[in-house]
């Protein structure tokens, strides 16, 4: 008994330790930062006493690993020319919205990043909580405004506002595993297909592909499927003063049943199979011939020992004979509590330039948003016909936002899906979601 | 009690002085060492603790803006499905991980308490799972289930039987995590159940014996009464343990798994609700409705113990 006693009292101990450790831990890192902060807030008072001699350091908040590398080129280079700027990238992953929690609680306490990517999806929350500085006379001031597609410089304004200097963007297309078109003997897609030469072709494919192997692939996805057909053929998401979905559309519906169809003829895997092992995984481990993928997914592709000599792509094929992609992409904002304000700002106007749009498109792994730099990303990926992304983008969607975006995207996902498993039939499921959405905008 | 108390006042003085410098050097290293620990649980537990309650009386958005709103989270609480869904999930989970896990600990803890080749072998690879990241180990887990690639189904095969969509299908997906939330806390209640069997005096198995006690019989007439106590301490923290189940679940179901909504937790809910959606108002009523919970359940099983747990000595 007195064993046993002891035992319990020193794991308790234990926990406690570990708890108290654990404690110590984000203690020494805050006080860290706020020693930091510290520093930084002395640079910027003697670097507004003295001019611009002093040294500024600001921090540069990103989540994609893949782009580390030009984020890094782009800061070297600019501090190279600004002597007296030094820059730390702070890399926080996107997944599981590792990303916006951090940035949120940094910004709540004060120690969010001078320069961080914002997307479209957050821009209105973050707007908001006042956490956005406004750059409108120092974009005004630069050649920013003639430089980019109007609708992109667009995404982040509000209330006639600039809120980002934008980034880069991406749209969708039409991959296809040429090894698997061989071997069916069937002809490889084209830039000018419809969605019905779509149909034609998976039925085509279907008896010829391997056991197991699916022509196409229709997962619950919004930005790379079905927002894309609901646009085309005359649905909507949000109404144009944000008061009201429009799921119960029959053009919405139509929209999101053409893929529904496409399972249910056995084209694609279920809506199981695809929430459980992904379209994008099911296709570089060869199981589906065809899959559409964001601009954002070539950098995983090209890198694939297994199919990167194997695929190609073309553009998303029309619906009703109308054009149709998805648009979106991020942009570059300045923290409105930053201590170096003005030097973040400056940075973030110098990062909409033609030199580190260049910079950043020249590395191939995203689409710049310059006007005049979004052909480096073809000229950066000549092995394949990546024009497919950019050759429509002039008059492709943007996704539709508000405040409530997040929420908004997970309870239509949740109940599309009851669609796309067959618990329920489109209809139904477009008249339940319809309610909560509805529900969610008047929040 | 009266006089006793005066006693003490009189003499009070005379105590104080009687106080030596050693005894007070004494208090002051005490307190000196149990202060990073007092004040660790302090900024880190009682205080987050004590603005939870208060962010549950507010609405509070994302970056903190809060508002007060009285008990409206409350009542949105109570008139939300999704809640009573999530609350449903978590208690069917608990239900069967909490009372087979504990059979299969103290089974094991038996075992490996016996005179049995390698038995420190077996006790560090039933343990392994405790000190392994749990993560690490929902995302193994993850790709066992798995429907196309699984080494599940694939044995399913060889063996002439049909695969399953373990993980999407509503109807086993939550047994899928209540195996996996199983397999990571058996071992570490086994370590436990293992240290209360060896503190069993050896006298009362020889007594046993020399009345005619068999395996079972000293199984069930010396170890488990003697172990009550352990049992006791198990079984509370497993149904703590079992009410916060979030790691295994969060890894391995995706908001377009179809079987969702049928393995969302309370704790899930919260996440998602504080962190997704930034309801962080609303997400802490939640959290304090979870607590309201496990309080209660504890202190029905601390009132219950005197009827099966074993203090003598």
């Amino acid at each position: 008994m007195k064993n046993k006693k002891k035992f319990l009292s020193l794991g308790l101990v234990g926990v406690m330790t570990a708890a108290a450790l654990a404690g110590c831990g984000s203690s020494s890192s805050s006080s860290q930062t706020a020693a930091s902060d510290a520093a930084a807030a002395g640079s910027t008072q003697s670097a507004e006493s003295q001019g611009s001699g002093e040294k500024v350091s600001l921090s540069f908040g990103i989540w994609d690993e893949n782009q580390r590398g030009a984020m890094q080129q782009m800061v070297d280079a600019y501090e190279k020319e600004n002597p007296n700027v030094s820059i730390e990238i702070q890399l926080t992953p996107y997944k599981g919205s590792e990303y916006w929690t951090k940035l949120e609680a940094a910004a709540t306490g004060g120690t969010a990043p001078d320069v961080f990517w914002i997307n479209v999806l957050h821009l209105d929350s973050y707007e908001q909580g006042g956490i956005l500085a406004d750059l409108t006379d120092k974009i005004a001031s630069s050649d920013i405004k003639d430089s980019f597609p109007e609708a992109l410089l667009n995404n982040y304004v509000r209330d006639g506002k600039n809120y980002a200097v934008p980034k880069d963007f991406d749209t969708n297309a039409l991959w296809y595993n040429k090894d698997l078109f061989d071997q069916a003997g069937v002809a490889y897609p084209t830039d000018d297909m419809s969605y019905d030469d779509l149909v034609a072709l998976c039925k085509e494919l279907k008896d010829k592909l391997p056991d197991g192997v699916y022509p196409f692939a229709c997962p619950v996805d919004f930005q790379t499927w079905y927002y894309q057909t609901i646009y085309a053929n005359g649905g909507y998401i949000l109404n144009e003063d944000k008061t009201a979905t429009g799921y119960d559309l029959p053009e919405t519906q139509e929209g999101i049943q053409c893929w529904i169809d496409l399972i249910n003829d056995g084209y694609s895997p279920s809506a199981n199979t695809l929430s459980e092992t992904g379209a994008d995984a099911m296709f570089e481990g060869q199981q589906i011939a065809m899959n559409f993928a964001g601009s954002y997914m070539l950098p995983e592709y090209a890198a694939n020992e297994q199919i990167k000599d194997k695929i190609d792509c073309v553009e998303i094929p029309t619906f009703n004979g109308v054009e149709d992609n998805v648009i979106n992409g991020l942009g570059y904002a300045v923290y409105a509590g930053s201590k170096n304000l003005d030097a973040a700002e400056d940075f973030a106007i110098w990062l909409g330039s033609q030199e580190a749009q260049d910079i950043q498109g020249k590395t191939g792994v995203v689409i710049s948003a310059r006007t005049d730099c979004q052909k480096d990303f073809a000229e950066a990926n000549t092995q394949y016909n990546v024009a497919a992304y950019t050759n429509h983008a002039d008059i492709a969607y943007p996704l539709p936002v508000c405040l409530n975006a997040a929420e908004l995207y997970d309870t239509e996902a949740t109940w599309i899906t009851k669609a796309y498993t067959g618990e329920m039939s489109l209809k139904d499921a477009c008249a339940s979601l319809k309610q909560e959405a509805d529900a969610l905008l008047t929040q | 009690m009266a006089t006793d108390r005066r006693v003490a006042k009189e003499g009070a003085p005379s105590v104080r002085r009687g106080v030596t410098r050693r005894t007070k050097m004494n208090w002051v290293f005490s307190y000196c060492m149990i202060a990073p620990l007092c004040i660790g649980l302090a900024v880190f537990y009682l205080w987050p603790f004590v603005q939870n309650l208060w962010f549950s009386f507010n609405d509070v958005t994302k970056f903190n803006i809060s508002t007060f709103c009285g008990l409206d989270n409350y009542r949105k609480l109570f008139g939300d499905k999704e809640v009573w869904k999530a609350l449903s999930n978590t208690l069917k989970y608990v239900v069967v991980t909490v009372p087979l896990g504990m059979c299969f600990s103290i089974l094991l803890a038996a075992l490996l308490n016996m005179k049995i080749r390698g038995k420190s072998f077996y006790r560090v690879l039933y343990f392994l799972p405790s000190i392994t990241m749990s993560a690490a180990v929902a995302m193994v887990w993850k790709w066992i289930f798995n429907e196309q690639m699984g080494i599940l189904n694939s044995a399913l095969k060889a063996m002439g039987m049909s695969g399953h969509n373990w993980l999407t299908d509503n109807r086993t997906a939550l047994f899928c995590i209540m195996i996996v939330g199983m397999w990571m806390t058996i071992g570490y209640n086994m370590i436990i159940l293992l240290a209360g069997m060896q503190g069993i005096s050896k006298t009362y198995y020889e007594a046993a014996s020399m009345d005619g006690a068999g395996v079972w019989a000293r199984f069930f007439h010396v170890t488990l009464p003697l172990l009550t106590p352990t049992i006791f301490f198990v079984m509370i923290t497993s149904i703590i343990s079992g009410f916060q189940v979030f790691d295994a679940v969060y890894m391995m179901i995706g908001k377009t798994n179809p079987a969702f909504d049928d393995t969302q937790t309370i704790v899930m809910l919260f996440y998602e609700q504080a962190f997704d959606y930034g309801h962080k108002g609303y997400a802490a009523a939640i959290s304090v409705l979870l607590f309201a919970i496990i309080l209660v359940l504890t202190i029905v099983q601390f009132s219950l113990q005197k009827k099966w747990v074993n203090y003598d000595e």
